[in-house]
């Protein structure tokens, strides 16, 4: 017993386990409901309404405290998100506070249901009890009314603050962009000693840290570099040894691929950026956690990471697609002047623009004056925008005559317009459009182009070949047996996966970068998957990819059970091979029909609207498809009656030949010249149809022997009816026939006619009476009269000068001739074919 | 490959499913909802027979009775007899 339980414990604990699972997640997805229906069962609806009101206050203090927080912190953008990200949480639980009276209401309004309507004037009075608990009802469900309308009413109003934040934004954003300073202030020689107060007090700050560190904290600082930098090595060797081959540009490859240089230049891109970026978060994250950090310190080690993460990530891009030292590996094919100071001016420019964040963050921290900040910001707009002015006046390129030709016109038009319009606004004293389209410039053009390079390799990995070309295609087609079509297949959906991919990690970089927060992107992502309302529909995303999620699965499930009526129920029910198509091909179009539908349905597509428009184009589509829908009808009738089956040999109007396939439109038949002739049902159904293999494959065969005048009949007879009994094919009962059938003009004139147990055969037993007989004539002095026969001359050829040679030609020409015949076999025998009967006609 | 491939898609779509609430009204006449979404009143008028989605984000809602009633999305409303019962 003991060793039974024992042996039956695992078992129980699953259970158990999965019981406790199951639980769970019913409580999880049912609790709002949960908790309201406990409340509404347990304290009565009086307690019930002193609570719910209770939340509704608690929910209305908190957002008169958000509403004032709005009005104090309505500068700082990163606030207002995180406000409205609090007011959404609010809004939910305004409605989940609504949600608990909902089955109360349901029970008030069964029993005043139940109750009846109060008895109009001129009937009998009620007793007092029944106008007494109507009375109490209709007060209770007042009160209810009236919570859920202050519920209501909050989200309304938090509606309104919402739309509020985001005006509030909208409109800081434009001011930042068009607030104009005046430079004048901000130039003058003031500045310098600002500058110079400025950089004591940060030396000041910096200094007395330093000392500080190195006193108390010298031995976490150093654990948490050495840390960090092993975690850094880690990341760059381990990526080094995995992708090993890829990651480095191999100097002695002569022409590399494509593929492989924009592999190359993106994973040697990335890895590195990784490294240096793990090891600056590990750094910052170990000194907080050692409290080395002191003061404003944090802030400035936080910047500087940033600044330095930037720079390595924009240097190392710029190298990777313009490879200065090797020109095989360039992905821009620009000079190699050109490509190193292409790399230069990149480099330079992203070091202003982080250097002037830096400073700006240093600036913030310290409190120092406007003008400080504007000179700085009007710096290194105006060293932006020549830089940009001088990367356009590049001349990357050579023609054939050696000279050099500068860029396309729209990219440098483009880079010359950005760099001039930066200046122009840094002159004019719009520092702040001047810092954001510097900004962008740099970390939105670097976004753009490794999303760029991504898309690009993505769609020579989808080009024919291309992933078959990488080292997971040649990994794949050596372990795993892909072949080439499916190689390509695969290297398609590669190529659509790594599209999407970047859309989705690069767009909302991009979003991050032009001011948006990340509440913005996920409340978008969220209206996206619940659904954009445009008049009266609804699109979702959700909704969209359930349905096809839907209709897949109706169409395997199809597909499955298809196979499963075919192959087990009626294979085995020895069911006849035309009734078992007809039957497959039913529940086929039915099941996809069904699952269209209910997808069509799951997608949140409304069918009755659908409906509408079908009727109103019922007419049209009547007229229009008026052929298609005949012959669609006709393949379902020829489903059912079945006068054909795959296989017959049936003779339709002028064509003769083997049904192929019964689709619902057109019956395909292949003719015995292997002609394929599409017949539309509609004329096999309105038209007469021969099938000479409709129950049986019993047929007949004639054959029309003549023989001269003064030929003996009757042994003409005998013969022919010997041989016609003689064949092995022809059958004896029903008995082979000689019919003596005209005195013709010429010849006296026989018929044969023999029945063939397999009418498709009838080529064969007719070629081998016209021989037999032939012969048999022969044999018997038997003239078979013909009308005057072109005459021959029998062409003497020239002896040959030496019989040897003829002997060996002839020798030759037979070797051959068995070769190829031999050669003919092997083909037949290798495509899988057998040697066909002769065709019947 | 085509299997593995509907297998992914399934899976990704699997996670996440919500719908909006919807409203049937089985009375012979029109019958008005009155909805209150985001921060604005919208009359959702129901003709007979008809089915509405609305409300995919929770929403107050009231009844021809005139309860007010919250929804969280995922509701079907029923009206019959002009009366509104959610299921």
């Amino acid at each position: 017993m003991n060793a039974f339980a024992a042996r039956e414990s695992p078992i129980v604990m699953l259970l158990r386990l999965l019981r406790l699972i199951l639980a769970f997640t019913l409580i999880i997805s049912a609790s709002p409901s949960f908790e309201a229906m406990a409340q509404a069962l347990g304290q009565g609806s009086a307690g019930l309404i002193t609570d719910q009101q209770k939340v509704i206050q608690g929910l209305t203090a908190k957002t008169d405290g958000l509403e004032k927080k709005l009005q104090q912190d309505g500068q700082d953008d990163a606030s207002l998100v995180d406000i409205r990200l609090q007011l959404e949480d609010l809004s939910r639980a305004a409605l989940t506070s609504a949600l608990a009276f909902r089955s109360r209401l349901t029970d008030i309004n069964n029993r005043i249901e139940v109750l009846g309507p109060p008895p109009a004037a001129g009937q009998p009075q009620e007793p007092d009890i029944v106008t007494g608990e109507r009375q109490a009802l209709a007060s209770e469900k007042a009160e209810i009314n009236a919570v859920v309308a202050s519920a209501q009413n909050l989200s309304i109003r938090i509606s309104g603050l919402i739309d509020r934040i985001g005006n509030m934004r909208s409109e800081q954003f434009r001011n930042f962009l068009t607030k104009h300073y005046a430079l004048s202030d901000a130039l003058s020689p003031q500045v310098f000693s600002d500058a110079q107060d400025e950089y004591a007090n940060f030396y000041k700050a910096v200094s007395s840290w330093l000392s500080f560190a190195f006193k108390f904290k010298f031995k976490a600082i150093l654990a948490a570099t050495f840390t960090s930098l092993a975690l850094a090595a880690i990341l760059l060797v381990g990526g080094r040894r995995l992708f090993g081959r890829i990651f480095e540009a191999d100097p002695s490859v002569e022409d590399p691929t494509y593929l492989s240089r924009l592999s190359v230049a993106f994973w040697s891109t990335l890895l590195p950026t990784l490294a240096v970026g793990a090891f600056l978060v590990s750094t910052v994250f170990l000194y907080n956690y050692y409290n080395v950090l002191r003061g404003d310190i944090g802030v400035f080690l936080n910047a500087l990471a940033a600044v330095i993460a930037v720079v390595f990530c924009v240097n190392r891009l710029t190298n990777a697609a313009l490879e200065p030292r090797m020109p095989n590996w360039r992905l821009i094919q620009v000079e190699t002047g050109p490509a190193r100071w292409l790399v230069r001016l990149t480099t330079a420019m992203a070091v202003v623009i982080g250097v002037n964040n830096f400073l700006s963050i240093v600036n913030d921290k310290m409190g120092s004056p406007l003008s400080l900040t504007i000179a700085r910001s009007f710096v290194a707009t105006l060293i932006v925008g020549v830089i940009l002015i001088l990367m356009a006046l590049l001349r990357p390129y050579k023609g054939t005559d050696g000279s050099w030709r500068p860029w396309p016109a729209w990219l440098r038009y483009t880079s010359v317009a950005l760099g001039l319009s930066t200046i122009t606004a840094a002159l004019f004293g719009y520092i702040g459009l001047a810092i954001f389209v510097s900004l962008q410039v740099v970390v939105t053009g670097t976004i753009l182009v490794t999303a760029y390079i991504g898309f690009l390799s993505a769609r020579e990995i989808g080009e024919e070949g291309g992933f078959a070309g990488t080292s997971i295609g040649r990994w794949l087609s050596t372990n795993a047996g892909y072949e080439d079509t499916a190689l390509d297949q695969l290297g398609l959906v590669v190529s659509v996966a790594i599209n999407l991919m970047i859309v989705l990690v690069f767009l909302p970089l991009i979003l991050f970068m032009w001011g948006f927060q990340p509440g913005d992107i996920q409340a978008w992502a969220y209206k996206l998957a619940t659904g954009i309302t445009i008049g009266s529909v609804t699109i979702s995303v959700t909704g969209i990819l359930s349905g096809i999620v839907v209709f897949i699965i109706g169409y395997f499930l199809t597909r499955w059970f298809q196979g499963w009526l075919d192959g087990s129920v009626m294979a085995r029910g020895k069911v006849d091979t035309g009734v078992r198509n007809s039957i497959r091909l039913a529940v086929g179009y039915a099941g996809v029909a069904v699952a269209g539908l209910v997808g069509i349905s799951a997608a949140g597509i409304d069918l009755s609207n659908l409906a509408l428009v079908a009727g109103a184009l019922s007419l049209g589509i009547g007229f229009g498809l008026q052929n298609v829908v005949s012959n669609f009808v006709s393949g379902l009738i020829l489903l059912a009656e079945r006068p054909f089956k795959v296989g017959d040999w049936i003779v339709a109007g002028d064509t003769s030949g083997t049904v192929k396939k019964i689709s619902v439109r057109a019956t395909e038949i292949e003719t015995f010249q292997r002609q394929s002739v599409i017949l539309p049902n509609s004329n096999l159904i309105n038209n007469a149809v021969g099938n000479w293999t409709h129950r049986n494959k019993l047929g007949r065969v004639e054959i029309k022997v003549g023989v001269a005048y003064g030929s003996d009949v009757k042994r003409v007879h005998a013969i022919l009816v010997e041989i016609a009994r003689g064949h092995p094919l022809v059958l004896k009962n029903p008995e082979p026939f000689v019919l003596f059938t005209n005195f013709g003009a010429a010849a006296l004139e026989f018929e044969i006619r023999v029945f063939l147990a397999d009418v498709l055969n009838g080529a064969i037993v007719q070629n081998d009476i016209r021989f037999a007989v032939l012969d048999a004539f022969g044999a018997e002095h038997i003239e078979i009269p013909s009308t005057p026969r072109a005459e021959v001359k029998v062409k003497q050829t020239e002896a040959w000068p030496l019989d040897d040679d003829k002997i060996e030609v002839e020798f030759a020409e037979k070797e051959q001739a068995e070769a190829e015949a031999a050669a003919e076999k092997a083909r037949l025998a290798k495509s899988g074919r057998k040697a066909r009967k002769p065709d019947p006609s | 490959m085509w299997k593995s491939l509907v297998v992914a898609i399934a899976l990704t779509a699997a996670s996440g499913s919500a719908f909006a609430a919807s409203a049937v009204n089985k009375d012979a006449e029109t019958r008005t909802l009155i909805v209150t979404e985001g921060g604005g009143k919208t009359e959702l008028a129901l003709a007979a027979g008809e089915t509405v989605e609305f409300c995919p984000n929770g929403c107050f809602v009231t009844l021809p009775n005139g309860d007010l009633e919250a929804l969280t999305g995922s509701e079907t409303v029923e009206i019959s007899g002009g009366v509104a019962r959610i299921k």
